[in-house]
């Protein structure tokens, strides 16, 4: 009787479970089904012959939404398979969204390295640039590999060469760009700000309706913050070459200051997509999103098509995600196949722009050719490509940011008083 | 044990290696739990107060928390109340409901026992994300209020903050608690109950005189387990109230690791809050001891 009723209590558990799950969009993602990697059973005589031809487990390791591990999973394992090299299976790990993400994959190299590790587990890794500020500091984690590659030409972004002070170049390919912007409701912001400075005004005036995620629930609002100190002090080009000048520190009091009282007419929202819900549910009527996830919600219907895009003056930063194939991969040739295969123009253009709304990782003027006219347009409509140029920053040198993110904690927050 | 032992051992000759058998044998069966216990729960136990103590320049030294103090003393405030605040809640709810099902005997009674276990089963994360959209602004909960009248969508209830959390802390404890609590008092026999109705207790009198003081030990163990959690919830929190501020220290240990790698501030945060629940795991560790004694 007693295992009759917990029986049934489980199932109805279970199921209730599966309901919440799929009633979440960003879980719908992450119900991925795993690569299955099908062993062919080859003959003894058979791999005496052609050892060549042994298939090959390439690990790829990836931070980010879950978006990036579907990609992998669900689109480029079976495309390079079946384009490039059909002796590969590709493996997907999937570390985490954000910088915590990346920081597991430098955890796992780290250790190989101290545990003296000649071949390690991970053939190829996609990470964010602070992750290259810590890498870069161990001088044998990486391969310097992009130069081996066909693609390395189309190669073009300034954080292709430097990534928050670090010198990157060889080590690093570009697989996209993001970049983070004002999303507001057209209906209810006629005249949308075209700068910090207007958008000051126009919080003063509608207090309450522009919401963003703080510094500690995600990247859209620590981009909103820099940006914010980039206007305050006009010291851009200063935090993002450097070099380190900790008397910088003191002088964002003042623009901090200036935040806090800022904050007090703002609503705060859960995260970079809890930014995104709220501007759909009518709750606020602008804040600072990335431009990716924007455009990915918009076509998947889960954003009031009233809501665009402004990326006001001076500007606000963006980033690129990486790739990176570590000193003791144990499949080198094949990851860097992947590189390849992933930069190149084709996949640029059909996947990167027109799947997920990403700016491209190599120059755009290879790209036009293999993507659909539509979704260019698509992509620079609000922000057309002179004021991506103009007003797309980059993230300040390591050691600004972590001593930005202090201070607002400081200045701001306030902290322990 | 050492009866199966001591049969084994009847052989003349064997007495010997029968009883060195008896001794060894208990403690190699422990071994193994033992040493994972050890490896996996006591070493980076005391390896993370060992570390809050470290910085990279100063070798042993205060720093860290000096660090937690200045940034994040607020928000080791604001857990504490947080974790007292739901678990005072759902220990009244709880008992409520076991109340309840203990001595109500029918349809409905029935179906309360079953439906409020369902919350168990739900992890933390599922919980966090249907209160992100059962609780916002525009969510089910203010257009439910609104459509009968109670709010206006233009002024809704703000619930991203401590009653949200509580609230959804509540919704997840409480079941968890009253699983307990039902246990102890399905304990109590009913010529107690019947003893007290029949000298003109009513049901507040069975609460507090009969059913709460004979199951205080059980009631005891739901209030640490409960709280303990609610202190070392990291997902709720972070998708409820994420960078508002103030947050909850366990947001606070992971944007410590997350942006600046460092691990000294987050251990002397973790270090923080293993005292916030220290003093019920010593209440608990005093009781399962005692209780094992005289059990025995």
């Amino acid at each position: 009787m007693n295992i009759y009723k917990y029986g049934t209590l489980l199932v109805t558990a279970i199921i209730l479970s599966v309901l919440a799950l799929a009633c979440q969009p960003v879980a719908v993602q992450q119900t991925v089904v795993e690569t299955v990697v099908v062993k062919e059973t080859v003959e003894v005589e058979k791999v005496v012959e052609v050892p060549a031809e042994e298939e090959v487990e390439l690990v790829y390791m990836t931070a980010g939404d879950v978006n990036m591990l579907a990609l992998a999973q669900n689109l480029l394992a079976a495309t390079f398979k079946e384009d490039v090299n059909p002796n590969v299976n590709l493996r997907s790990i999937h570390t985490g969204p954000g910088e915590a993400g990346s920081r597991l994959i430098f955890e796992k190299l780290m250790a190989d390295k101290e545990a003296g590790r000649e071949v390690g587990d991970v053939d190829v890794a996609m990470v964010h640039q602070q992750f290259m500020t810590w890498a870069m500091e161990q001088d044998d984690l990486l391969l310097k590999y992009a130069p081996n590659l066909d693609t390395f030409q189309y190669v073009t972004a300034a954080d292709a060469k430097n990534a928050l002070g670090a010198d990157v170049d060889g080590y690093v390919m570009p697989m996209f760009h993001s970049q983070t912007a004002i999303a507001y409701n057209s209906d209810i912001v006629t005249d949308p700000p075209e700068s910090y400075d207007e958008l000051v005004t126009w919080v003063e005036e509608n207090p309450g309706m522009f919401g963003y995620n703080g510094i500690k629930g995600g990247m859209s609002g620590v981009s909103f913050t820099v940006g914010w100190l980039y206007w305050k002090t006009g010291n851009y080009d200063k935090y993002a070459a450097g070099p380190f000048d900790e008397a910088e520190i003191e002088t964002w009091t003042p623009a901090l200051e200036d935040m806090k009282k800022f904050n007090e007419n703002v609503t705060f929202t859960a995260g970079n997509v809890g930014t995104l819900d709220s501007l759909n549910r009518g709750e606020i009527a602008m804040g600072p999103v990335w431009v990716d996830m924007f455009y990915t919600f918009m076509q998947e219907g889960k954003l009031d098509p009233k809501i665009k895009l402004k990326l006001i003056d001076p500007g606000m930063p963006g980033q690129p995600m990486y790739f990176v194939i570590p000193a003791n991969a144990p499949h080198p040739e094949e990851a860097e196949q992947f590189v390849e295969y992933v930069t190149s123009p084709k996949i640029q253009g059909e996947v990167v722009i027109d799947r997920y709304n990403w700016y491209p990782g190599i120059d755009g003027s290879f790209v036009a050719d293999s993507a659909p006219p539509e979704a260019f347009e698509r992509l620079f409509q609000d922000i057309p490509p002179e004021t991506l140029a103009e007003r797309g920053k980059s993230f300040p040198l390591a050691d600004y940011f972590t001593a930005m993110l202090e201070a607002y904690e400081r200045v701001v927050i306030g902290g322990g008083n | 044990m050492s009866s199966a032992a001591e049969t084994k051992s009847e052989l003349p000759g064997q007495q010997e290696k029968g009883e060195r058998f008896a001794w060894t044998f208990p403690l190699a069966l422990l071994l193994p739990a033992t040493v994972l216990m050890l490896v996996l729960y006591a070493w980076p136990f005391v390896a993370s107060i060992y570390r809050s103590f470290l910085t990279t320049e100063e070798g042993l030294t205060l720093a860290n928390y000096q660090k937690a103090y200045e940034l994040y003393f607020r928000d080791v405030l604001f857990t504490l109340e947080v974790a007292i605040l739901s678990t005072a809640i759902a220990a009244v709810l709880s008992i409520a409901i076991s109340t309840y099902v203990r001595l109500a005997n029918n349809r409905i009674s029935r179906y309360v026992g079953f439906l409020y276990r369902l919350p168990i089963f739900i992890p933390f994360v599922v919980v966090g994300q249907m209160m992100r959209t059962f609780l916002a602004p525009h969510g089910l909960l203010n257009v439910f209020l609104a459509q009968v009248g109670l709010v206006d969508l233009n002024a809704p209830l703000q619930l991203f903050n401590i009653y949200g959390l509580v609230l959804s802390f509540v919704w997840k404890q409480a079941p968890f608690m009253t699983l307990i609590i039902l246990g102890g008092f399905q304990m109590i026999d009913d010529a107690y109950i019947e003893a007290a109705r029949s000298v003109g207790a009513n049901i507040y009198h069975i609460i507090v005189k009969v059913l709460v003081p004979m199951s205080r030990a059980t009631i005891a163990v739901a209030v640490i387990l409960a709280f303990t959690s609610t202190v070392g919830t990291f997902t709720l929190p972070f998708m409820l109230i994420g960078g508002k501020v103030p947050t909850t220290v366990t947001v606070d240990i992971a944007h410590r690791v997350t942006y600046f790698g460092d691990y000294g501030v987050a251990n002397a945060l973790g270090t923080l809050s293993y005292l916030m629940v220290l003093v019920t795991a010593i209440y608990y560790l005093r009781y399962s001891v005692r209780k094992g004694i005289y059990e025995a």
